[in-house]
């Protein structure tokens, strides 16, 4: 909310919470929650553009009241419009509500009028201003009975300013009768900023709102009713305090009035006065004849449809919501707006409480490119591969080299140093990863020896028992490792177990080697001798004998077809036994 | 394809000098601030004069002489036509500065360099901006948008950013960042790489004691000299931070219920008091929150007492006081009066709350030791008497007479002869600066003989040289006659409907003029009694205590540079500031922000388009609907393979997923600090310890910053417990 409205929201609040004299559990807030809420207000001025996740607000003046604004909502580009409560006539100390720059998609826009129309206001003001000094020429009193903000303000200036051109007035005392309007006079005063230019003029001599003429009024017993006055008083619908009071007293000389000057709500006594009966039932229950004269002036500072017709006109919005109005004054607007823009292809809706509207836009995402990406300008067919950055409703297309330098984000990376226990010879492990990856490279340069595999995972073997596996992480290289690690894990537990028995286990396998040969060549070949004593095997496969002599690696046959097949199995096994040494 | 920036510094560049810069973007020309020295140097303007007339739009950022000075002088005198755009409180409070100046130098010499109506019509050429307001310029600046932001300091004060395109440029000069009493600090922080930053160097140096500490010695100090008799005489500049002391007095007062009068001395008081309470949606969000709570306006001043002249002044009660009294630099004002009439007291104090101008009698008091001797030049208006006056009635009546026979054959109407009788120019008599010797006053007037029959005219009247004695002047009202008789003008007898508005009119009408009524007490005083200007050399012991304590308000040398490296422009221009102070905030900055760091001298242009690169294109829907964001912080991320499709009929080429994205390299995307590393570890039962930059988890692995990149390392052993770290450490990035 604006800075004017939050002063005059605490004030207005607390005094709802001071009038209701209600029971403590009817109470809808007190002032403690109201304390709470200032806290949680964020003040923004008119123009200023604010930004909530991405979401562009900003406000207009309103007109209406001090510190009224018009809201317009900008959603990735998609603009709403609403106005609240506005007014498009200048009056003594409110601007105009402004035209916004651009049309909104979207305007929700009160509907208060109708399709009423406003006298002028100049003529109103004439009016009224007739109507008080007539009465007071004539010795009577005048009663204003008016909210004690807002339109209060506006009277009190026209009252200020129309004794100070009558000097013949000026010994009649106009009073306001209002707590509440006394403590929204320092607000008045404060935000000179928000008003129209006129005010500002004057201000550079004197604060306006300084009057000259006019005094507060505590109460009624610091009234001394003697002889021609002004009082505005409130409440506005004369429903009790100071305001009927004094219409009490004064309601049965018809030498006083009574000016209403603007909207009154149906069922309060100031409503019932505008037909001019000729009875009126006192607070005191008494029943007294009404031969105060009853004046109402509306000063109501709403648009008329003069005013919205001509706003919508130059604003142009393709979707228009109607809001805050009564129900029959709406569909009369609605029904004359539709006629009104009927060439035009304008939706107008008048949605009821709770009715949710939903309207589907389609907003046009553009992404900027920036940096090295964009190095080169863009033409159909090229490949454009980065980073997309979204904040708010905002894209920017990138390398990742760049993020630094246009967010505040960074790329980071993590090298990862893993060591693994291996006690076997860096040889084996060469062979074994040669043999299971693609790339593998020898590092010629280290101080340990050391292997590239894949380009970017180095390991070293560093002491007896470690190797350090060290590589920049990302999934594949991630992967890699992770491999890398449960092939050396393998093969350490294989050379443990080598490594355990020492030479011996080696004679053993030695040993042990000819059976395993024996034993695989009789699952290929079925009928096959084992000569212990002189290292060799027999095949015998259909009558034809081979002969295998385990040391030299010899075989004899005379079948080349046989000693064939022979070889390839004997080399597949000595693969299987040894498979580093092939 | 870029946007072409340049910066030619005007003034105030590898000096403290005032501060008036030339930028241009795309050919659009910006007047950043248009400064000037309270003695008024003519020759300061020298670069701003062929320049004046080619400006675009002039970009004020602060209210007071050394930003704003030259303003109203340039646009009066040099031919500057542009629209100047600032802040509403610089608006109002600039005028306040320029109204003293005027209104002080009229007081005692023929000031010629600039009215109080320029710097009316120069102040009406201006569109007043909000804080945070987009504005669009319109015209030859189409498409460009430039912005105030808060900058502290003074009321008002802005850091302007000009946005064209994808360009940001920013001039921030003068800001604070520390909250005070009546400012927020500033926002410059909140700007993330900008294109170009321009800002200044003349704090670069300079270091502040704690806030806390430096106002209680101010008060102590204070106090210490009123207690001992003495009366205190702090020079401020007019509208400036002489709000923030204002403050902080009373409550001090206040709070300590003291008695000794305060003053506020200068022409303008009243309306700077007025002006500031009407802004309070510019001051602090302290100041906006106890209005909003109990409605009590910070400026409702208890202990200040408003002066505008000596005499008010005088009728102050006797005793010790307190006197904020204007120019600060002592070369005009109240301030220099007082200074004169009080340095030789030893028991008084004059405190400096802002180091002077170059050049400037408080620059000279301000030095190290501070001089025990100062010679001042007084100058002082006196009214003619005797003589003299006699002399000077005859020459004013002798100028009026043939200017009125011009007028009257000008033009024929009722009003003319008397009004232009009295505003004609009355030239005053300056008398020739005196030796050593004061009082006495040298200069005279031409006796001429007088003629007895004009000397029972009045001033304003003046009599025809057609006839041979004075007469009323006599209009004859030639009317025309039809077959109807007299022509006559319908408008002439219209009854005006209007009449509701008259008696607002009639109020205002004596007042239409946006000046104060002071200001016109003051010119009418100034115009209607002929008067000379008597100037007088004094020679000032200065006895009194002299102390300056820093309160202007601008962010230190050490903060200076945290914020420019958090800012972190692409391109940094420095300006405004000792030739010292800005090779040193240079050197800073080239290791430290970035590294195209300019300090262009006066009348080089310095050209700071930015190389970056870029162009727009429009993501399609279909390409939109496969990528998958992931947030982080106030950004969302995400890697996409596109590639631009055919340029619909208009309108920005579309980007469309690409059917064979080529491999790219795994991005980590975030920023871990270890410490907050650690924290998690901490709460997942990890124990971790920092041991020499190093974070130890566990028994034995360590996570540490490689060499001060980016790059984070993790070493340990094989382990599960390696695996369950690494994916802690992992979930702090984002894998792109």
């Amino acid at each position: 909310m604006t800075h004017a409205t939050k002063a005059i929201y605490k004030l207005l609040l607390s005094d709802f919470v001071k009038i209701s004299k209600v029971s403590v559990d009817d109470m809808l807030y007190d002032e403690h929650d109201i304390a709470r809420t200032m806290e949680k207000i964020e003040v923004i001025d008119f123009h200023q553009t604010m930004e909530v996740n991405g979401i562009r607000f900003w406000c207009y003046t309103a007109g209406h009241v001090l510190g009224a604004a018009m809201f317009m909502v900008d959603i990735a580009g998609m603009r709403v419009l609403y106005t609240g409560d506005y007014s498009c006539e200048e009056d003594r100390h409110l601007r105009a509500a402004e035209m916004p720059h651009f049309s909104p998609d979207v305007c929700i826009i009160e509907s208060t009028y109708g399709v009423q129309i406003h006298q002028p206001r100049i003529m109103r003001e004439r009016r009224f201003t007739d109507t008080v000094a007539q009465t007071v020429s004539q010795g009577g009193k005048v009663l204003i009975p008016a909210f004690a903000l807002g339109r209060a303000q506006e009277l009190l200036l026209i009252l200020d300013e129309y004794w100070e051109a009558h000097p013949e007035l000026q010994h009649i005392p106009i009073y306001y009768a209002s707590p509440l309007a006394k403590k929204c006079m320092a607000v008045y005063q404060t935000y000179i900023n928000a008003m129209n230019d006129r005010i500002q003029k004057q201000f550079e001599v004197s604060n306006p709102f300084d009057f000259k003429h006019i005094q507060p009024l505590k109460n009624i017993d610091g009234f001394d009713d003697i002889g021609p006055a002004v009082v505005m008083a409130s409440p506005g619908g004369l429903q009790s305090g100071l305001s009927r009071q004094l219409f009490d007293i004064w309601c049965q000389d018809k030498k006083n009035s009574c000016i209403i000057p603007g909207y009154v709500v149906e069922g309060t006594l100031a409503k019932a006065i505008m037909n001019e009966p000729k009875e009126v039932t006192l607070l005191s229950g008494l029943v007294v004849p009404l031969n105060m004269r009853v004046h109402y002036i509306s000063f109501s500072a709403h648009a008329d449809f003069t005013q919205t017709n001509a706003f919508l006109h130059e604003l142009r919005p393709p979707n228009i919501i109607l809001v805050h109005g009564e129900a029959n004054e709406m569909g009369r607007l609605k029904a004359k707006l539709i006629t009104q823009f009927a060439e035009q292809n304008v939706k107008i809706l008048s949605p009821k409480n709770c009715q949710t509207v939903e309207m589907f836009f389609k907003g046009e995402k553009i992404a900027k490119a920036v940096g090295r990406l964009a190095e080169k300008s863009a033409k159909e067919g090229d490949i454009v591969s980065g980073l997309l950055v979204r904040k708010g409703f905002t894209y920017q297309l990138m390398a990742p080299d760049d993020l630094h330098s246009f967010t505040q984000l960074s790329t980071g990376s993590v090298m990862q140093r893993q060591s693994v226990p291996y006690k076997g010879t860096f040889t084996v492990l060469r062979h074994r990863l040669q043999q299971m990856y693609e790339q593998v490279e020898v590092v010629t340069k280290a101080d340990s020896p050391t292997l590239k595999v894949h380009g970017n995972l180095t390991v070293t073997h560093e002491g007896a028992d470690y190797v350090i596996l060290q590589w920049v992480s990302d999934p594949i290289s991630d992967m890699v490792a992770d491999s890398v690690v449960a092939m050396i894990l393998k093969l350490d537990s294989q050379s443990m177990f080598a490594v355990g028995g020492g030479r011996a286990k080696e004679a053993r396998l030695e040993k042990e080697e000819i059976k395993i040969v024996h034993s695989l060549l009789v699952s290929l070949f079925g009928d096959v001798t084992l000569d212990e004593e002189h290292q060799s095997l027999t095949v015998n496969v259909d009558g034809i004998e081979a002969t295998i002599d385990h040391v030299k690696r010899g075989i004899e046959c005379k079948d080349e077809n046989l000693k064939d097949r022979i070889k390839v199995a004997l080399r597949r096994i000595q693969t299987a036994l040894y498979p580093l040494d092939a | 394809m870029g946007t072409s920036v340049q910066v030619t510094p005007l003034s105030g560049a590898h000096s403290e000098a005032p501060l008036c810069y030339l930028l241009q973007v795309d050919g659009f020309r910006f007047l950043l601030d248009c400064g000037w020295t309270d003695s008024f140097d003519l020759s300061l303007l020298e670069p701003l004069k062929s320049v004046a007339p080619t400006i675009d739009a002039v970009l004020l950022s602060y209210p007071d002489t050394i930003h704003l000075g030259a303003f109203t002088y340039a646009f009066a005198k040099l031919g500057l036509q542009a629209t100047m755009y600032c802040t509403l409180p610089v608006h109002h409070m600039g005028q306040m500065y320029m109204y003293d100046h005027v209104l002080s130098r009229k007081a005692v010499s023929n000031f010629d360099l600039f009215t109080l109506d320029d710097v009316d019509t120069s102040f009406a050429n201006s569109v007043q901006l909000k804080y945070q307001q987009h504005y669009q310029l319109q015209g030859k600046g189409e498409g460009m948008t430039i912005t105030p932001y808060a900058a502290g300091h003074l009321l008002g004060g802005t850091i302007w950013k000009i946005t064209k395109d994808t360009e940001e440029i920013i001039y921030a000069v003068d800001f604070n960042h520390r909250k005070e009493r009546h400012l927020n600090k500033t926002v410059l922080e909140n700007f993330v790489r900008p294109a170009v930053l321009i800002t200044d160097a003349y704090n670069a140096l300079n270091n502040q004691p704690p806030r806390k500490q430096r106002d209680q010695e101010f008060i102590d100090m204070i106090l210490k000299v009123l207690r001992a008799e003495g009366n205190v005489l702090l020079p401020v500049e007019t509208a400036g931070r002489v709000l923030e002391l204002i403050l902080h007095l009373e409550s001090n007062w206040a709070h300590q219920r003291l008695s000794y009068p305060v003053a506020l001395l200068t022409n303008v008081s009243y309306s700077t008091v007025e002006f500031a309470k009407s802004l309070l949606e510019w001051m602090s969000d302290s100041i906006a929150r106890s209005f909003g709570s109990s409605r009590e306006n910070s400026f409702l001043l208890k202990y200040l007492k408003l002066c505008h002249d000596r005499k008010e002044f005088d009728e102050l009660p006797s005793g010790p006081k307190v006197v904020f009294a204007s120019m600060a630099s002592l070369e005009g004002g109240f301030a220099r009066d007082l200074f004169v009439e009080w340095a030789t007291d030893s028991r008084n104090l004059v405190l400096f709350t802002e180091r002077g101008q170059m050049g400037t009698l408080a620059k000279k008091l301000q030095a190290e030791p501070p001089p025990k001797i100062v010679k001042v030049t007084m100058s002082q208006k006196i009214p003619l008497t005797g003589e003299e006056l006699q002399a000077y009635e005859l020459e004013q009546r002798l100028k009026m007479a043939t200017e009125t026979e011009v007028d009257l054959v000008e033009e024929v109407g009722p009003n003319s002869p008397e009004a232009k009788a009295v505003t004609g120019p009355l030239p005053l008599t300056v008398a020739e600066p005196g030796g050593g010797v004061p009082l006495g006053v040298e200069g005279s007037l031409a006796t001429n003989e007088i003629p007895s029959q004009r000397q029972i005219l009045i001033d304003g009247f003046t009599a025809s040289d057609k006839t041979a004695g004075p007469m009323f002047p006599l209009y004859e009202n030639p009317s025309d006659w039809d077959e109807y008789g007299e022509v006559i003008n319908p408008e002439d007898y219209r009854v005006e409907d209007t009449e509701m508005m008259d008696y607002q009119s009639s109020q205002q009408a004596p007042v239409a003029d946006v000046e104060d009524n002071t200001d016109q007490e003051a010119e009418a005083i100034l115009a209607d009694r002929p008067s000379k200007v008597v100037v007088k050399d004094y020679t000032v012991y200065v006895k009194c205590a002299l102390y300056y304590m820093d309160f202007e308000g601008r962010s230190d040398g050490r903060s200076i540079k945290n914020i420019l490296a958090h800012v972190a422009p692409i391109k940094l221009v420095l300006v405004h500031g000792s030739a010292e102070a800005t090779e040193h905030l240079r050197q800073h900055c080239v290791k430290n922000v970035c590294r195209d760091v300019y300090a262009p001298r006066i009348g080089e242009t310095q050209d700071v388009t930015s190389d970056l690169c870029a162009y727009k294109v429009r993501l399609t829907e279909r390409l939109m609907s496969s990528v998958l964001f992931r947030k982080l912080g106030d950004y969302e991320v995400a890697w996409i393979d596109g590639e631009i499709g055919s340029q619909e009929s208009e309108g920005m080429l579309p980007l469309l997923p690409s059917e064979t994205p080529p491999p790219h390299k795994s991005v980590f995307v975030g920023d871990l600090r270890l410490a907050d590393f650690k924290q998690l570890l901490a709460t997942k039962g990890i124990q971790a310890e920092f041991a020499g930059g190093v974070l130890r988890c566990g028994d034995a692995f360590a996570v540490r910053r490689s060499g001060g990149s980016q790059q984070l390392v993790i070493e340990g052993p094989l382990s599960e417990e390696y695996y369950k770290l690494r994916d802690l450490l992992y979930s702090q990035f984002y894998m792109l």
